[in-house]
This record gives C-alpha cells, sequence and structure tokens, in this order.
C-alpha cells in the first residue's frame, strides 16, 4: 500500500437478513491523499452503506477497511480514535438542537482534549467565517435555515482536523436555492487540498470538482474512473441508463 | 354563628397552637420536602442508569449483543417488574422489616425504597426519551470521535430528558404524594404528624384537611418549578 493511501477497502460486503439483502457484494477501492472521490449510483445501490462502512457507522459484514494502514474493522482497533480524523457530513445535518452553534463546533475537540476551549473558539470562529456564518455562532441550529445547518455541520467536522471527509448526500435535503452555498463550501476545501469521498446526486459538482468517480450499482462498483470517462465514455449498460435519466 | 366561631377556634387552638403542635406538622413537612428530594435524586440517577442500559441494549443490533449487555438488561428488566408489580406500602415493608430489620434510621431506610421505586418508572421513562431521539445525533456524535458513552451523556440523554419532562414531572408529584405511606414504618411525615396530632386531642378534623391543604400546595408549587423549568429548557433552542 503506497504511503498516500489514506482509506483502502478490501472486499467489503454488508448484507442484511442473513444475506438476502446485500448492500454492498464485494467492494474494493483506494482513497489517496488530495483525491475527491465523488460516488454516483440509483438509489438502494449501496452509496450511502459504502460511505458509512469507512467510518464504521455501519460495520461490514465481512472484508477490511484500512484508514493508514490500520484495520479499523478488527475489534481490537480503538475506532473512535480514528473516527477524529475522518469527518463526516450528512444528508440531514444531525446538528445537536440542545447546543448552540459554537457548542456544536467546540464539544467533540474539548471532549477528546484536542485542545482548550479557547483554542476551540478561535478556531471554530476562524472556520465559520470561512463559510460566511461568523455572526452565528452564539445562534441555535433551529434558527438557520438548512444551507447553514450544513455549512455548520462541514465546520463541525474540520474543527477536529480530519484528513478525509466523508460527504453523505450533502445537498439531497436542501432546498434547491440552498444547494449552491454548501457545494461552493465543498469546492473550496477540496480546491485546499482535503481528501474527500462524496456520495452525491449533483453530477455537475462530480463532473467539475470529482478527481474520480464511482458508479455503484446493486452493491457493486459498475464503473470508475475520472469524471471524463465516466461522463463522457461509460462502458457498462447500467452506467449508461443511469446517465441517460439523471443528464 | 359566635357558637361556631369560638368552637372552631377552640378547636384550632388545639388542633395547631395548644402544647406548641404547630411544630410537629412543621418538622414533618420538612421529612416529606427531604425524603422526597432524596428519593427524586436516586430515583432520577438509578432510572437514567437503568434506561442506559436498556436504551443500549434496544438499539444495539442482536448479533452484536455481548455477554454483559445482555445480563445487564436482564436483570434492570427484571427490577423494573418486580417494583412495577409490587405495591409500593409491601416494598417499604420489606425493605424496612426484613432486609434492613437492623437499622432503625427510617429516613435512610424510606430514601432507599422510595428511590429505588422511582427509579423504575424513570428508568422507562428515560428509555422512552432516548428511543425517540432521532439516530442520526448518536451517528453524528460517534462520528466525531466521541465514545457511545460520553455520546449518551452529552447529547442524547439531554435532549431525552427534556421530551419527557412533562411525564417525569407526574412521577415527581406522584412521589411526593405517596411518600404519605411513610407511616407504616413510623416516620414522622406530615401525615404522621396529623396523625399524633388528631389521636392526643380526639378530633382528627382540622389536622387532616391541613394537611391536605399542604400537599396540595406543596405539589402546586412543585408544578410552577417544573413548569418553569421545562420554559427555560424549550428557550434555549429558540
Amino acid at each position: 500500500m503506497s504511503a498516500d493511501t489514506i482509506i483502502k477497502v478490501i472486499d467489503v460486503k454488508k448484507h442484511y437478513m442473513q444475506g438476502e439483502i446485500k448492500a454492498l457484494d464485494g467492494v474494493s477501492t483506494e482513497i489517496k491523499k488530495g483525491e475527491v472521490v465523488v460516488v454516483i449510483g440509483p438509489s438502494g445501490g449501496g452509496k450511502s452503506t459504502f460511505l458509512r462502512c469507512l467510518n464504521l457507522l455501519e460495520v461490514p459484514t465481512s472484508g477490511q477497511v484500512l484508514f493508514k494502514g490500520t484495520d479499523i474493522t478488527s475489534t481490537d482497533t480503538d475506532i473512535n480514535t480514528h473516527r477524529q480524523k475522518m469527518g463526516m457530513v450528512f444528508q440531514h445535518f444531525n446538528l445537536f438542537p440542545h447546543k448552540s452553534v459554537i457548542e456544536n463546533l467546540t464539544l467533540a475537540p474539548v471532549q477528546l482534549k484536542k485542545c482548550t476551549q479557547e483554542e476551540a473558539n478561535k478556531k471554530a470562529l476562524y472556520f465559520l467565517d470561512k463559510v460566511g456564518l461568523a455572526d452565528r455562532a452564539n445562534e441555535y441550529p433551529q434558527r438557520l435555515s438548512g444551507g447553514q445547518k450544513q455549512r455548520v455541520a462541514i465546520v463541525r467536522a474540520l474543527c477536529m482536523d480530519p484528513e478525509v471527509m466523508l460527504f453523505d448526500e450533502p445537498t439531497s435535503a436542501l432546498d434547491p436555492e440552498m444547494v449552491g452555498e454548501v457545494l461552493e463550501v465543498m469546492r473550496d476545501l477540496a480546491k485546499e487540498g482535503m481528501t474527500m469521498a462524496v456520495v452525491t446526486h449533483e453530477m455537475n459538482f462530480a463532473k467539475e470538482v470529482g478527481t474520480r468517480v464511482l458508479f455503484l450499482d446493486s452493491g457493486k462498483i459498475e464503473e470508475e474512473g475520472t469524471p471524463e470517462e465516466v461522463f463522457n465514455n461509460p462502458k457498462s449498460a447500467r452506467l449508461n441508463e443511469f446517465l441517460s435519466k439523471v443528464l | 354563628m359566635q357558637e361556631f366561631i369560638s368552637a372552631f377556634g377552640a378547636k384550632f387552638y388545639s388542633a395547631f397552637i395548644d402544647g406548641n403542635r404547630w411544630q410537629l406538622y412543621l418538622g414533618g413537612i420538612w421529612v416529606t420536602i427531604k425524603l422526597t428530594a432524596f428519593a427524586m435524586l436516586i430515583g432520577c440517577v438509578l432510572g437514567v442508569l437503568v434506561a442506559s442500559v436498556r436504551a443500549t441494549y434496544d438499539l444495539t443490533e442482536q448479533n452484536r449483543r455481548g455477554f454483559l449487555l445482555r445480563l445487564l438488561n436482564g436483570a434492570a428488566k427484571f427490577y423494573i417488574t418486580v417494583i412495577r408489580g409490587t405495591p409500593l406500602v409491601v416494598q417499604l415493608l420489606i425493605i424496612y422489616f426484613v432486609i434492613f430489620s437492623n437499622t432503625r434510621n427510617q429516613m435512610a431506610v424510606a430514601v432507599i425504597a422510595f428511590g429505588v421505586n422511582s427509579g423504575a418508572y424513570v428508568a422507562e421513562m428515560v428509555r422512552g426519551g432516548i428511543m425517540s431521539v432521532d439516530k442520526g445525533q448518536m451517528e453524528a456524535g460517534r462520528s466525531l470521535g466521541l465514545s457511545y458513552g460520553t455520546t449518551m451523556r452529552l447529547i442524547i440523554i439531554p435532549q431525552a430528558v427534556k421530551t419527557i419532562l412533562p411525564a417525569l414531572g407526574n412521577e415527581f408529584i406522584a412521589l411526593l404524594k405517596e411518600t404519605s405511606i411513610v407511616t407504616v414504618i413510623g416516620l414522622r411525615d406530615l401525615t404522621k404528624a396529623a396523625m399524633l396530632v388528631g389521636a392526643k386531642t380526639y378530633d382528627y378534623f382540622l389536622p387532616y384537611i391541613a394537611i391536605a391543604l399542604i400537599y396540595l400546595l406543596m405539589v402546586i408549587i412543585l408544578t410552577w418549578l417544573l413548569g418553569k423549568l421545562e420554559r427555560r429548557l424549550r428557550s434555549s433552542e429558540r
């Protein structure tokens, strides 16, 4: 495994109901430092399951997930220390409603003794400013729009200094006019060299920002390649069919 | 009329003032409040602990439930079944006369009995509250690298408590009133004070009406406090 591989996935399977449902049916891939891997595919194809297996929110039925060389599926591994380095952004934001924005952002870094409350506040405000929400620090999530919530959620993950960011359909729950502001933040992140894995239906984002595209269908990687290859020269029939529906 | 007033005056005098009997009531009120407060405290701590075990069991996939978790869940279920399935008076009698038959510290025994009893009810409420919190909250906490326990403590339980606060309030009000049965082990609470006065003056009318009003007043105050707490918790979200 090369030194710049952040995540390596080896033949990961996720079965439900004693194997009757195969959400993932043998997926192997690598995510290298600085890559923006975009996962596309039909609903129920296993995209979210794949992403959630990367930080073990979903425990694979079999197979391995290596994070910087450590097998995090092993029961001997302390998953919590590895998750600190893998930021995750959810479709439904999942901000903590009983905490203010700044508390949402600093809770984990302070709890995990990564820094003092003052340092955490400083960092949180820096990132908030970057996403244009510095004036919302003391607001509660309920008072924010969907787009603002998702930007806060991204900042919450960034405050842990992650080495990779996982995005699980970050714009799917947003009103159309708010999609842009969130994609903008993600685009900036990618520009700064953040390693990202993004499950999305935003094909334009995949084309522009993605360095590699995975097409997941029926729990398998049907096709993968550069955005150029996947969108302009799709090989498999399934991908052709999918693209004709979404483009 | 004159006659009635002077008769009432005499009764009032013998029920509250003669022999400084008002001090008995005051002492009783203090005992009732102390007992309720400590029992509430034990009930909450026990309830949250037991609920955490039960909810963790419920939230864990079947094939990932370890031996310890199954054991703890079994114990928690047994505790809840026994406590909810037997009368509180009987529990109180057993704890005082059987389990702690060597001690005469009625207060301590009563606090334990009422606390353990309340804990079973609080546990099921808190469990319901925990289950009602969106599972994305746990995932968000865990994805940041927080442990299960820390996420439970800082993210899930505060939200659970907020949703169950009205039900929890009911439980506390019931607890306050039910402490009156502590007379069966002879603790001098508010009810016992009225019984003692009645036995001395051969007149139960005023003492019992008086303590009914005092209980009512205490419940009204408690309700007001709970309402205030609820509003404060809610306002933090706006």
